[in-house]
């Protein structure tokens, strides 16, 4: 039997980062110099690869896979499509980035062999994820990831970073397990777990409804069951992603984390999550209404309450990670139309597909660049409060650029990547809208102009958060003079190989903006494999993304962006038909005067309105294990209460105490005398102490016994009387 | 008559050595003498014991009347639980130089410890359930004395609680047993019970309450609720190896018992869907919640460890009583791997008390930096015991859920496999808080008086050894689980 089948290459590409973590280890403890170079080597070889398999794939190379039997029970099986290869890539790119950067921003750290070690570890886990060929494989890496990247966020062992972490890992394992849970309920139903299997029995499921399709051994699968079991599955890929409500690690975990790993906390591992539900959707559920709206609604309100926290937060790095949020639920909204599109308007599916991939590729890349930014920012000042870090960034031109790359992408300005993305996601929605009205009832019409203004009206907020912190950190200057000279005169402030991992990963989007379906559609078309496994192949997809249509989308979230940001954060307001306070806040919420008449960012984040604190944490660490508890502590006792109360009532025994002073002593003392006088001790000392504590011990071991052999005697005699009542009942 | 008295052989070596290392102490062997001696001792048993692997031996030894007999027999299931115990006695006994180098009386604790593992050979062989009864009832009186080494008050009193509920667990047995003399129990071992159908017709009833005695006595060692009280008394006083053999391999006999009643002697076909097997999976699933949920408020932390051990034995009793092939081969699958983990697990605390006295959970802050290798082997297992892939708890813990999914429209098909997800939730609550304080001590942590307290080797490799076996089994099942597909397979 050949246990392993295809191409090892797939392997190695998991194993190398996990074996060489180790390496890492070894030689830090003896150079920390040649432990860096060790890991940036990994990262770079590692990305070397994955870009070569990608421009293979390109070239129309056929699918890579590997089998590998019986790993963990079920084998292991990965390939490397065309997203699979896409997503790789990105993965590579991020971690070498991330690499080369780490090593300016570590350098006052402690600890550093641990974080490199982990750092290259949940590499190869996040590999093996986007190889995943089935829900097994993806699901162990996935497990993996998570538990190594627990160490990340753990970093700095503050009390905040502490607690973040438990957050992290607690979030990670309950999730993990309520999607171990649809896995084994999946894997019954189906008897299978490989992605491109799915489909088909899905159908075969599917065509025996409304009566429900019976299993191979009874199990009945209705479609409520189905909904179970997708959902089940899909709830700890949605928790990594940071999907509402289970968004709770993301706040906290970005700002206590060190820059790099927030950049890949928040540009990979919530897409990995993403890649979970995407793999579910198109297999599953590739042409269900219901389960698409769930995620769309889901998407909708993730996407409204990230970008609602981020205007609020005034922390840099927090609200970068509510912005991750809000643009983990941009694309869930396209994941959730997906299977929308596909029944009521199958051609225009593609769109859906499109939108989405390009969007989780961008915002991967957006992420890492504006959190490395705020690493630069952090690893010079230790500072992320936006009134301490205001003004910072003036003087500093290239990591202005390199932030404003990244700030106008996300906020989908047009000749931007971020425009892209967000006009295709734009357009499968309002595309939707469309099909709905002539096809289904108004209750999907209804939704989908409701998630549209959703849509737009976020994309506005992600504007107005990003002017907000561009213009805090770049624009203006600091409240305290002699701190602005300082920043001012910073210099350098970043090392050269920092910069270029800066300017590297923005140089692409730039790129990629540019020449949106040279890049971008290519792109998308390669990950086109991934989606209609599920529905057949697409339509060539042809976009004219500088049409009026497609930019009248962009124009309405600019509006909606600039206006919140004058009026509502700035606080601008008209008087008599003269625009007053421009910049002067008297009558914003966000920016009030403090007590000596300067502007500071007020800090908004709703404290009372955290899932968290509110109900999770009490929930969780308090009341059910409470209650359980309460009830565990009554059934362990029971048995050892029955014997207790046996022993006193039945036996009449007393509580075993045993009093020292109370024996007699007289073998002891008598012994003790004759041994005194014939054999006498070499330095005339008495025996009887000695002898008198060893009868007293024996005499309690003695009494010890006793008492507990009565108790084993009650319990052979109510074995005794079952068997009478048994004869009797018997006979 | 079977004649292979090689068999004998593996059972009588260590309980002879055993008798031998009770009267040789340090006073005559010096240290280095004494631990060559049980070295010695424990390898040679290993060896004695696979080599009555190849073929299928038989030795009957004694015949006490016409249908009393004494015999022995080499099967796939005999195998699985005979090399686990001489493996895992062998790196305990090496583990336990170093545990027990000032103790006095260590040439009892070697004595006994030896003596207890030839019982423990020997009743993976029992062939009949006198047999087994029997080496049961030695091995239990023979392994008081591990528990109550210490002499203290405490140790005693938790002797003989274990004593005394595992007396009253083999009496539930031996009553079960009585009661179906009649019916041909106390036959040859074979796969898929051994019943006299015609004798037994009529006699339902009184097969079924035979049935139950029998899960619960046995179940007594498996620390199964209601009888699982003596565990955690009796494993925080026991010295740290002794906590770890009876945890990791002690409690694993009740398993074998049961697996030899039901799927031996009296066949899953009988039990299958009446009341005892729901009562059984009641049972078990009450035991797996409480006992991690129990963990999980325990402070002190070999008990919180003896907690634990309740539940997870107990996920072995749920894979047993859905009674199918898949969560069979997950239950005993989760034997060896249990075995592998909680055992470390327990040398792990044996380091931390022996290295540093520490006893209580809130006092390990920072032993990931003292004793890293010790803190790493016990996070690894810890991990595997929580059942996060790929390492070997999550192995098991998939046969068993999916085993109890395929018994299709019964509630505990789905009730079981929660169950089991929110105890490994509680199991990563309770087990790796451990290591994460252990590790991250905070950024506060006074990195300036840092010393070193890594015990010595022969605590440490027998450690590495059991993780790397962990990690191993996990990756690649594929071994194992063959063989006890075999077993499954003759069973179903």
């Amino acid at each position: 039997m050949n246990l392993m089948q295809g191409n090892i290459l797939l392997l190695i590409l998991i194993l190398w980062p996990i074996c060489t973590s180790i390496i890492g280890y070894i030689l830090g403890t003896r150079s920390k110099t040649a432990r860096d170079i060790w890991a940036d080597a990994v990262c770079l070889s590692e990305f070397a690869v994955m870009a070569g398999l990608l421009i293979r794939a390109f070239g129309g190379g056929d699918t890579l896979y590997l089998d590998i039997d019986g790993v963990c029970g079920l084998g292991i099986h990965l390939m490397a499509d065309g997203f699979r290869c896409v997503y790789g890539t990105v993965a590579a790119l991020m971690w070498a980035c991330a690499a080369v950067f780490s090593r300016e921003y570590f350098t006052q750290y402690r600890n550093r062999n641990r974080f490199y070690m982990f750092f290259l570890m949940t590499f190869g886990a996040t590999m093996g994820v986007f190889l995943s060929a089935d829900l097994f494989t993806a699901f162990i890496f996935f497990e993996i990831m998570s538990f190594t990247s627990f160490v990340w966020v753990a970093h700095d062992e503050t009390e905040e970073a502490m607690s973040a972490a438990y957050t992290y890992l607690a979030v990670a394992i309950i999730g993990g397990l309520v999607t171990l849970m649809g896995l084994f309920m999946l894997y019954d139903m189906l008897g299978t777990l490989t992605l491109s299997q799915i489909p088909s029995e899905i159908e075969k499921i599917r065509n025996t409804w409304p009566k429900p399709y019976i299993t191979e051994y009874g199990g009945a699968i209705t479609p409520s069951r189905l909904y179970l079991v997708g959902g089940l599955t899909a709830f700890g890929f949605a928790v990594k992603a940071g999907v509402w409500p289970m968004h709770i690690w993301l706040p906290k975990a970005h700002p206590v984390a060190p820059a790099s790993s927030s950049a890949l906390l928040s540009g990979i591992l919530t897409k990995s999550g993403i890649f979970g539900i995407i793999a579910i959707t198109c297999n599953m559920f590739a042409q269900d209404i219901p389960w698409g709206r769930t995620i769309l609604i889901l998407g909708a309100v993730t996407m409204f309450t990230g970008a609602l926290l981020a205007m609020f937060s005034v922390n840099l790095k927090r609200t970068l990670a509510c912005s991750s949020m809000s643009q983990i639920g941009f694309i869930m909204t396209g994941t959730g139309m997906y299977p929308i599109l596909s029944e009521i308007a199958k051609e225009e599916s593609v769109m859906a597909a499109h939108g989405t991939v390009l969007h989780m590729i961008n915002h991967s890349l957006i992420k890492l660049v504006l959190f490395m930014a705020a690493g630069v920012i952090f690893m010079n000042i230790h500072k992320l409060d936006l009134n301490e870090i205001r003004g910072y960034g003036r003087k500093k031109p290239l990591l202005k650029i390199c932030f404003a790359i990244g700030a106008l992408s996300i906020s989908g300005i047009p000749f931007t990547s971020g425009y892209v993305s967000k006009t295709l996601l734009h357009e499968a929605i309002a595309l939707g809208k469309e099909a709905s009205i002539i096809s289904r009832g108004m209750g999907l019409t209804g939704l989908l102009s409701v998630i549209e203004w959703v849509f737009l009206i976020s994309g506005g907020m992600t504007l107005s958060y990003m002017l907000k912190l561009f213009i805090a950190i770049f624009v203006e200057k600091n409240t305290d003079e002699r701190l602005q000279e300082e920043y001012d005169s910073q210099r350098p402030y970043m090392r050269t190989e920092s910069v270029l991992s800066i300017v590297i990963p923005a140089g692409i989007m730039l790129l990629m903006g540019l020449g949106p379906n040279m890049i971008m559609g290519r792109t998308a078309t390669l990950c086109e494999g991934f989606w209609f496994a599920g529905s057949g192949t697409a339509d060539q997809l042809v976009i004219h993304f500088y049409s009026w249509e497609s930019i009248s989308g962009a124009l309405i979230s600019i509006t909606i962006g600039l206006f919140l940001y004058v009026f509502v954060i700035r606080g601008t307001y008209i008087n008599e038909g003269r625009i007053l306070s421009v910049f002067l806040a008297e009558h914003s919420l966000f920016i009030r005067s403090d007590n000596e008449g300067r502007n500071v960012y007020v800090n908004m984040w709703p404290k009372f309105l955290d899932l968290e604190e509110l109900i999770y944490r009490p929930l969780l660490l308090k009341i059910l294990p409470g209650i359980l508890g309460f009830v565990s502590a009554l059934i362990s006792q029971i048995m050892d209460s029955f014997i207790v109360i046996m022993r006193r009532t039945i036996h009449r025994q007393k509580a075993t105490r045993v009093d020292t002073g109370s024996m007699d002593d007289h073998l002891a003392v008598v012994t003790g005398r004759l041994l005194d006088r014939y054999i006498p001790k070499k330095d005339k000392t008495s025996y009887i102490p000695g002898l008198v504590m060893r009868e007293e011990q024996g005499a309690r071991t003695q009494r010890l016994i006793s008492s507990s052999l009565s108790f084993g005697l009650i319990l052979v005699s109510i074995g005794l009387i079952m068997v009478l009542i048994y004869t009797l009942a018997a006979t | 008559m079977n004649k292979d008295y090689v068999l004998i052989i593996p059972i009588l070596f260590p309980i002879l050595a055993g008798i031998v290392a009770c009267f040789l102490g340090k006073m005559h062997l010096g240290q280095k003498g004494q631990r060559l001696y049980e070295t010695v001792c424990l390898i040679v048993e290993v060896c004695l014991t696979f080599m009555c692997f190849t073929g299928n031996k038989a030795l009957d030894i004694w015949k006490l009347t016409t249908d009393i007999t004494i015999s022995l027999k080499v099967d796939d299931l005999s195998r699985i639980f005979a090399g686990l115990t001489v493996i895992v006695w062998l790196l305990v006994g090496i583990y336990a130089f170093e545990y027990l180098e000032d103790d006095p009386k260590s040439n009892l604790f070697f004595g006994f410890y030896l003596i207890t593992e030839g019982l423990i050979a020997a009743l993976s062989f029992a062939d009949n359930m006198i047999t087994f009864y029997m080496f049961f009832e030695m091995m239990t009186l023979m392994s008081v004395p591990l528990v109550m080494h210490d002499g203290t008050h405490e140790a005693i009193m938790a002797g003989l609680k274990y004593l005394f509920y595992s007396i009253a667990g083999a009496f539930l047995t031996l009553f079960g047993i009585f009661m179906l003399i009649p019916y041909g129990v106390l036959g040859s071992f074979t796969a898929g019970g051994i019943m006299n159908m015609e004798a037994l017709a009529g006699h339902d009833l009184r097969l079924m309450i035979s049935a139950i005695c029998m899960i619960i006595g046995l179940g007594t060692k498996a620390g199964m609720f209601p009888m699982h009280a003596w565990l955690p008394t009796a494993h925080p006083e026991a010295p740290a190896p002794a906590s770890a053999v009876l945890s990791g391999v002690i409690t694993k006999t009740g398993v074998l018992g049961i697996i030899r009643t039901v799927y031996f002697c009296i066949g899953s076909r009988l039990i299958a869907g009446t009341w005892v097997q729901n009562t059984w999976i009641v049972l078990s699933l009450i035991t797996v919640i409480m006992g991690s949920m129990m963990a999980y408020r325990e402070k002190q932390l070999k008990k919180r460890l003896a907690y634990s051990t309740v539940s997870q034995v107990s996920y072995i009793m749920f894979g047993l009583a859905v009674m199918n092939g898949t969560a069979f081969m997950g239950a005993v699958a989760h034997v060896v791997f249990h075995s592998l983990i909680k055992t470390t697990l327990f040398l792990m605390s044996g380091a931390v008390i022996h290295k540093t006295g520490h006893h209580l959970v809130s006092e390990l802050k920072g032993t990931g930096k003292e004793m890293p290798i010790t803190m790493w082997c016990y996070t690894i297992v810890s991990i595997a015991l929580v059942g996060i892939p790929p390492l070997s708890g999550f192995v098991s813990k998939w046969y068993i859920a999916t085993g109890a999914l395929m018994s299709g429209e019964k509630p505990y098909s789905w009730i079981g496999p929660v169950a089991l997800l929110i105890s490994a939730l509680l199991t990563a609550g309770y087990l790796l808080s451990i290591s994460i304080q252990g590790f991250m001590p905070g950024a506060d942590y006074d990195y300036e008086h840092l010393e070193n307290k890594e015990p010595s080797a022969y605590m440490y490799i027998p450690m590495i050894l059991m993780t790397i076996a962990t990690i191993f089994l996990g990756i690649v099942p594929g071994g194992l689980t063959r063989i006890i597909d075999t077993i499954a397979n003759t069973i179903f």
